[in-house]
C-alpha cells in the first residue's frame, strides 16, 4: 500500500486501489483497542433516477435505505448475530448521498472484516423477507414523523429546493416503499454496489497489508459501467418556499434556517468551501460572534442553536437551527448582521481565533476512531484528501469568508422551516 | 497509569496519565444528594457560572478565550446517578504537544475552569439577575423539550411513577415549578453552601503527570471553601407488591411503552456483572431476545431494548410500537423474561452478551471522555472494579448465574404513551 506520513498530525495513512477496483484507506492507531471498518457505497437516497446500461431508471423513494436494511440478510445466516458472537457491533446508515456499513470490534478483526465484505457483496432478497421488512421500515418512518428534529430538517430541504431529490425524506414514505420488490433491490445493488463505486476505510491498531489482502478476496465479478445519476434540472439560487410551518407536539418552536449557495463541485474546491463555509457560520453566528451573544441575551436562541455548512452533489447551503420563541426574528437578525459584516468586515482578531479554534477541534477529532473512519469515506467520495486540512486552513483568509457570506446570506436565497407547538395553535 | 490524590478535605483528583491522545479532559464535579429541594438549583448553577466570570464577563468573552485555547470545549456537566446529583464543569482540549504554536493549553484551561467555578460575575453581592433569569428560561425549555423525545418522556414518566417514594424519581434537571421558584439570591446562597459542603471529584486524562496536575489544581482551587461535608445516600429501590400501570394519550404515529423492573442488585453487589450479562442478552443489543423476537421475528416494533440503573438496581425496557399491539408486545416481553428465568438461554446467547460487554469495556480507555464517565460511574455507584477486572467478572458469569439474577427481576411499573390518531 502507499504510505503517506502526516508528521504534524502524528498519523500515517495507507492507501491503495485493489485489483478488484476497491479503494482502501487504513489509518493505524497503535495502542487503541477499538478497530473500526466502514464499507461505504457512493449511493444515497438522492440517487433514485439514473441511466444504467443504456436504460433510464426511476426507482421508488427510500430504496437505498430499504436496501441497506435487507443487506444484512444472508441465506440461512444472521449477520448481526455473527458480528455479535465475534464481540463486534455492526450497523449501517443511509444518508442523502451515502450508504455505509460498519463494525467496531476489539478482537477477531479479520473475521469481522471478512464478514463485512461478505454480506455487503452478497445480495440475497426473497419476496417474504422484503415483505416483512416493510413493517419495520414503516415503523421507522413513523418514528421520524414524530420527531420534530427530523421533520424540520426535511421541511427545510423541501422549502429550499424545487427539483433536487434532497426534497424527499431519506427513508421515503410508507406509500413509496410499498412499491419496492426483491427485483428493485437486486437491480440497485447491481448498479451501485460495485467496488469502483465504494470505499473501504479502516481505523485502529491493524496491519494495512492484511486489510488489503483480505479485501482483495472479494468482488471478483466483472465490473460494469457505473450508473449516470440524474438530480433533475439545475437549481436556481432563489428558494421556492421562503417559509414553512408545521404543528407538532413540541414544547417550544424549533426551526431550521437555510441559505443556498452555489455548489463548488467536488475535489479541492469543495473541501475548501466546506472550511470557508464553517468559518463563515462561526463568524456570523457562532458562540464567539457578537450576534450570538445578542440573540442569546434576547432569549431568541439557546444552547441548542447550531450553525454550519453542508453540501451534497449538486447543492450547498449554510444552515442553522435550534429552539426559539421567535424564529422569524432570528432570521431577520442574521440577515441584518450579514449586511453589517459585508459592509464592515469581520474583525481580524476574531477571524484568527476562529481559525485557530476550528483547526484545534479538527485535530482533536482525530482521536475519535469511528468519526475519523466515516470522514475518510466521505472525503474519498468527495475526491478531497481528508488529512490535508491544516494546509487548507492555512490558505484561507478573512476576505474568503467575507465574500462567501456576501454571496450566501441574502434574503431571496433563504428559507425558514418552523415546527410550532400544538398548544399554541391559533 | 492511574492515581487518586486528595487535594483538600473531600476534594479528590483522579488522574490517568497517557500519551495516546491528541485531546485531554479535565472535569470538576460537586456531589450532592439528589432531592427535590435543590435539584433544580444544582442543574441551574453550572449554566449560570459559564455565562460570565470576573475576568470574562460574558458568554462571548468566555467563548473567545476557549477559541484561543485551540477550540477547547468548556461546558456545564449535570449528572444523576442513583440518588446522587452532580454539577460542575467539563473541558475537552488539545494536548499541549499538538498545539501548532506550541503554547500551553492545560494550564490556562485549568485556570479558566477554576475562575468560572469560584469567581462568578457578581452584581450587588449576588449572581447577575439577568443571567439567572435567562438561564432559568433556558433550563425550563430544556426540561420541556424532553417532550420532543417521546421515548425519553415515557421512560421518565415511568421512573417517576416507579420511584414516587424515592428520590431517584427526581429528574436530573429538576422540575419546572422548582426552576421557576429560584431567585438570584436563593441560588447564590445555595452556591455558597454547595461549594463548602459538597464532596468534589476532579478527573484528568492526558499526558501531564499526576503530581503536576495536582499542583496546578491545588493552586487553582485554593479559594474553595471547605466545611462539614453533606452525606450522600445509596440504597436499592424497594419492591412493590403488585405492578402498577399508568398511561397517557398523545397524538402520535408510534406509541411508546416503558416498563420498570426491580432487581435488588446494585453496582455494589457481587452479582452486578451477572445482572449486566442478563441485561445484554435480554434486551441490551441486536442479538438480544427482545430485539430478536419482538422486532425481528414478530415485526411488532422498531426497537425494544433494556437498560440498567446500577446504583438503584432498576432495569427498564423501552419499545416503540403500534398502540393496538400493546398486549402482544407486553406479553412477549414478559414471556422472554420468563424464558430467561426458566434458564432458557443458549450458550451462544450468553457468550454474545458477554462479548458485547467485554468489547465495550476494552474501549473504555480509547477516549478521554469514556474514561471520565467510567471513573465517575465507579465513584457514584460504588462500583469498585477496573475495566479489566470487570471484564474478567463478566467472562466468569455462567448460564446458571444469568438465570438466577433473571429470577430476581420483578415487574414494578408500566407506563404506556398511547397514540391517538394524528
Amino acid at each position: 500500500m502507499n504510505c503517506m506520513p502526516y508528521p504534524g498530525l502524528n498519523e500515517t495513512l495507507y492507501t491503495t486501489v485493489l485489483p478488484n477496483g476497491l479503494p482502501v484507506y487504513v489509518l493505524p492507531k497503535p495502542g487503541f483497542a477499538q478497530k473500526t471498518a466502514y464499507l461505504a457505497v457512493n449511493y444515497g437516497s438522492i440517487d433514485t433516477a439514473f441511466t444504467w446500461q443504456g436504460k433510464a431508471h426511476r426507482t421508488p423513494d427510500g430504496v437505498a435505505h430499504y436496501l441497506e436494511h435487507k443487506m444484512f440478510d444472508l441465506e440461512g445466516r444472521d449477520v448481526a448475530a455473527e458480528f455479535s458472537a465475534l464481540g463486534a457491533n455492526s450497523n449501517a446508515f443511509t444518508s442523502y448521498a451515502m450508504t455505509a456499513y460498519y463494525f467496531t470490534c476489539t478482537q477477531a478483526f479479520q473475521q469481522c472484516l471478512s464478514l463485512l465484505l461478505t454480506f455487503v457483496s452478497t445480495p440475497y432478497f426473497t419476496a417474504e423477507s422484503v415483505e416483512k421488512e416493510r413493517g419495520i421500515i414503516g415503523q421507522e418512518i413513523r418514528m421520524y414523523r414524530d420527531s420534530a428534529d427530523s421533520q424540520v430538517y426535511e421541511d427545510l430541504f423541501a422549502a429550499l429546493y424545487r427539483h433536487h431529490p434532497v426534497r424527499v425524506p431519506i427513508a421515503g414514505t410508507e406509500e413509496s416503499i410499498a412499491a419496492i420488490t426483491p427485483q428493485t433491490l437486486y437491480q440497485c445493488h447491481g448498479a451501485f454496489y460495485q467496488p469502483a463505486n465504494m470505499v473501504l476505510c479502516v481505523v485502529g491498531d491493524v496491519d494495512p497489508e492484511q486489510v488489503a489482502e483480505i479485501a482483495g478476496g472479494f468482488f471478483s465479478g466483472a465490473s460494469l459501467p457505473l450508473p449516470i445519476r440524474d438530480y433533475g434540472p439545475a437549481e436556481a439560487l432563489a428558494a421556492p418556499a421562503p417559509l414553512t410551518r408545521r404543528v407538532m407536539d413540541v414544547a417550544m418552536p424549533t426551526f431550521q434556517l437555510g441559505f443556498k449557495t452555489p455548489w463548488p463541485g467536488s475535489g479541492l474546491a469543495g473541501a475548501r468551501q466546506r472550511i470557508v463555509g464553517d468559518l463563515a457560520a462561526d463568524a456570523l453566528m457562532g458562540e464567539s460572534s457578537p450576534l450570538y451573544l445578542q440573540l442569546y441575551r434576547q432569549g431568541l436562541i439557546d444552547s441548542s442553536f447550531a450553525a454550519g455548512y453542508e453540501d451534497l452533489p449538486g447543492i450547498a447551503l449554510l444552515s442553522c437551527g435550534g429552539d426559539s420563541p421567535a424564529p422569524e426574528a432570528v432570521r431577520d437578525a442574521i440577515l441584518a448582521e450579514a449586511g453589517r459584516l459585508a459592509a464592515q468586515g469581520i474583525g481580524e482578531d476574531l477571524f484568527r481565533q476562529l481559525k485557530r479554534s476550528a483547526l484545534g477541534r479538527r485535530l482533536r477529532g482525530l482521536d475519535t476512531i469511528s468519526n475519523t473512519c466515516f470522514r475518510l469515506c466521505a472525503a474519498h467520495f468527495d475526491q478531497a484528501p481528508y488529512l490535508d486540512f491544516p494546509q487548507l486552513y492555512a490558505g484561507i483568509e478573512k476576505e474568503d469568508v467575507e465574500e462567501f457570506l456576501g454571496k450566501t446570506v441574502v434574503g431571496e436565497q433563504c428559507a425558514l422551516a418552523i415546527v410550532l407547538p400544538r398548544t399554541k395553535e391559533g | 497509569m492511574e492515581q487518586r490524590i486528595q487535594l483538600f478535605p473531600g476534594v479528590w483528583l483522579q488522574c490517568v496519565q497517557t500519551q495516546r491522545f491528541k485531546s485531554a479532559c479535565l472535569s470538576i464535579s460537586l456531589l450532592r444528594p439528589l432531592r427535590r429541594e435543590e435539584a433544580a438549583m444544582n442543574a441551574l448553577l453550572a449554566n449560570v457560572l459559564i455565562q460570565g466570570s470576573q475576568n470574562h464577563p460574558d458568554l462571548q468573552s468566555i467563548s473567545q478565550a476557549a477559541d484561543r485555547l485551540y477550540g477547547a470545549s468548556i461546558g456545564p456537566l449535570v449528572r444523576k446517578n442513583g440518588e446522587i446529583q452532580t454539577w460542575g464543569l467539563y473541558a475537552g482540549f488539545l494536548e499541549d504537544r499538538f498545539a501548532p504554536a506550541r503554547d500551553p493549553v492545560l494550564e490556562p484551561v485549568a485556570r479558566l475552569l477554576g475562575e468560572l467555578l469560584l469567581q462568578p460575575r457578581l452584581e450587588n453581592g449576588g449572581f447577575s439577575a439577568g443571567y439567572v433569569e435567562r438561564e432559568k428560561n433556558n433550563l425550563i425549555n430544556t426540561i420541556e423539550s424532553a417532550l420532543n423525545d417521546k421515548q425519553a418522556y415515557a421512560d421518565r414518566q415511568m421512573l417517576q411513577a416507579m420511584c414516587s417514594q424515592d428520590n431517584f424519581g427526581v429528574p436530573r434537571l429538576g422540575n419546572v415549578e422548582d426552576v421557576q421558584a429560584i431567585t438570584p439570591d436563593s441560588l447564590y446562597r445555595h452556591y455558597q453552601a454547595a461549594l463548602a459542603s459538597s464532596p468534589v471529584e476532579i478527573f484528568y486524562a492526558g499526558s501531564a503527570p499526576a503530581q503536576a496536575v495536582a499542583g496546578l489544581l491545588t493552586e487553582v482551587l485554593a479559594d474553595l471553601p471547605r466545611a462539614g461535608l453533606v452525606p450522600l445516600p445509596y440504597r436499592p429501590l424497594g419492591r412493590r407488591d403488585t405492578p402498577q400501570y399508568r398511561e397517557q394519550a398523545m397524538p402520535l404515529a408510534q406509541a411508546k411503552l416503558s416498563m420498570g423492573f426491580t432487581t435488588g442488585i446494585t453496582a455494589a453487589s457481587p452479582d452486578f456483572p451477572a445482572l449486566m450479562v442478563f441485561n445484554a442478552l435480554f434486551g441490551g443489543d441486536l442479538t438480544s431476545k427482545l430485539f430478536q423476537t419482538v422486532r425481528e421475528k414478530l415485526s411488532l416494533c422498531y426497537y425494544a431494548s433494556s437498560a440498567v440503573y446500577g446504583a438503584k438496581g432498576i432495569l427498564t425496557v423501552s419499545s416503540g410500537i403500534l398502540t393496538e399491539n400493546y398486549d402482544r408486545v407486553k406479553g412477549e416481553i414478559l414471556r422472554q423474561l420468563a424464558a430467561c428465568q426458566a434458564g432458557e438461554i443458549t450458550p451462544a446467547e450468553l457468550s454474545a452478551a458477554q462479548e458485547t460487554i467485554c468489547s465495550s469495556l476494552r474501549t473504555v480507555t480509547d477516549t478521554v471522555g469514556r474514561m471520565e464517565d467510567y471513573a465517575m460511574f465507579c465513584q457514584l455507584s460504588r462500583f469498585t472494579l477496573s475495566p479489566e477486572a470487570y471484564r474478567q467478572a463478566v467472562t466468569a458469569v455462567t448460564l446458571a448465574d444469568a438465570a438466577r439474577v433473571a429470577r430476581q427481576v420483578q415487574l414494578d411499573t408500566i407506563f404506556f404513551l398511547k397514540g391517538v390518531g394524528e
